[in-house]
């Protein structure tokens, strides 16, 4: 049987990270993730959907914070059923659905979603639109883009615009623009290692200090794109602090008028946002932000800030 | 990418209703032709949105190919279309919506008077499919969308 092997810096920071389990990680890591999914309402009324699964003996059971969102029994294997091919569910883990509904785009509304491939939340988005209103999504590899188109095809978006840039950039062309934007951060995906054990072998410091600086520039860059009064969620699948309250405190010292928010999912387990780390002082509204570990639902580990431009 | 002219959204809605019994095809919707005669729908809204942007890579989603004399649907565009397609259409069954989502060719029920017929199961639409002399037919379904052979 295989190992989880971790990096020499991932074993040293593990021990940074505020009010961890390591024991209760370190099982969650060695855990599947759970088989849930996204009924499309896009194509057909959700019950038609749940009932075409019931009759194939498929068991599921809502996820409380997500709307559409279910979680499968018994290990089925959805990946491969007509209904996952024609584009009737998207699977999805259930606390990756999570940055989407804090989110809560509305029909008629603006959106962007900066770092949009594969595609998980900007389907989720463009669903909650109901096809009406403009969604941007946004990635800067074309060849990631591919899988964001295919998944958007298979869904069936019809108010998408697809773009491929450096998310920084955008600002030059629509700044003050959108009602919500979506920043799900590239990251050194501490909350995901389950799905990939690779991740922990080659963990580094190092990428954490590169990518911290990133996020903090493409949250400054999806700010300048939000209208007054609009929201932007910052998210990342990790839990180190340099790439998630660090980042969003850069923000807030910034930009006056940026304001967290409290967030509201029902059943979501989690705890608060540090406001102190390592001889460090953080904004203390950051409190309100959501940090969540991978055994607090036995899924994935997330981070999830809600921003408001005042205004 | 440039949206349809009035002339050759003319000439697509005349092969749709030729081939499939289609009017009024994707009324509201902007049409773009997407390169190797692709053609995409997308909103207005979302079409005017775009000027304002730059590296657009794609609008909306793919829905029919042009194909000689022809108009070959993508599973998203026949669904689109949905039960204004009238004639050429096919019913199938959940084994064999199977096979075709693996594109494994399907033997015809009844005669069939098109060269393409679209796939049906419950409500889900599947697509084109080509008719061919061996009495079979062969679905389009691109190969990143076809359910794997185990």
């Amino acid at each position: 049987m295989s190992k989880l092997i971790m990096s020499d810096d991932l074993r040293r920071y593990l021990d940074l990270i505020p009010d961890l389990d390591l024991e209760l990680l370190l099982e969650a890591y060695e855990r599947p993730l759970p088989e849930a999914f996204r009924t499309n309402t896009l194509k057909l009324p959700e019950e038609e959907i749940l009932q075409r699964l019931r009759d194939k003996g498929i068991e599921f059971r809502p996820i409380p914070w997500a709307r559409y969102g279910y979680q499968a029994e018994g290990g089925v294997e959805l990946g491969t059923t007509l209904e996952h091919m024609a584009g009737l569910i998207y699977l999805q883990g259930p606390v990756s659905m999570a940055p989407v509904e804090a989110l809560d785009p509305k029909p008629g509304e603006t959106v962007l979603d900066m770092c949009a491939a594969p595609g998980s939340k900007t389907t989720q988005i463009a669903q909650l639109m109901k096809g009406e209103g403009v969604l941007v999504a946004n990635d800067i590899s074309y060849e990631r883009v591919k899988a964001l188109s295919s998944n958007i095809q298979k869904i069936g978006v019809l108010n998408v615009v697809v773009t491929v840039m450096d998310g920084r950039r955008l600002p030059r062309y629509v700044k003050e623009t959108f009602d919500k934007v979506l920043i799900d951060a590239p990251c050194s995906s501490l909350g995901i290692i389950s799905k990939d054990w690779g991740v922990a072998k080659s963990w580094s410091y190092r990428v954490v200090e590169r990518l911290s600086r990133l996020q903090a520039q493409l949250l400054r860059a999806g700010f300048e794109t939000l209208k007054p009064g609009g929201t932007l969620i910052y998210s990342t699948c990790t839990l180190t602090v340099e790439e998630n309250e660090m980042v969003v405190d850069k923000l807030l010292k910034e930009r006056s008028d940026a304001v967290i928010k409290p967030i509201n999912l029902p059943g979501l387990k989690h705890r608060h946002g540090v406001t102190e780390w390592n001889n460090l002082r953080f904004d203390p509204s950051l409190k309100h932000t959501l940090r969540i570990m991978p055994y607090d639902n036995w899924a994935e580990g997330f981070y999830i800030a809600r921003i408001v431009k005042e205004g | 990418m440039r949206p349809l002219t009035s002339g050759e959204r003319r000439i697509l809605e005349n092969r749709l209703m030729r081939q499939y019994g289609v009017e009024e095809a994707f009324k509201d919707l902007i049409l773009v032709m997407a390169g190797q005669k692709r053609i995409r729908a997308c909103t207005r809204e979302a079409y005017e949105f775009s000027k304002k942007l730059r590296k657009v890579q794609q609008l909306g989603i793919y829905v029919a190919k042009l194909r000689g004399e022809d108009v070959v649907l993508s599973i998203e565009g026949s669904q689109l279309l949905g039960d204004k397609i009238k004639v050429n259409v096919i019913d199938l069954d959940e084994d064999e919506a199977i096979e075709w989502m693996k594109a494994s060719p399907i033997r015809i029920k009844g005669e069939p008077t098109g060269k393409y017929v679209v796939a049906r199961h419950g409500k889900i639409y599947l697509g084109s499919g080509i008719v061919s002399r061996d009495g079979k037919i062969y679905p389009q379904v691109a190969k990143w969308r076809r359910i794997p052979e185990l």
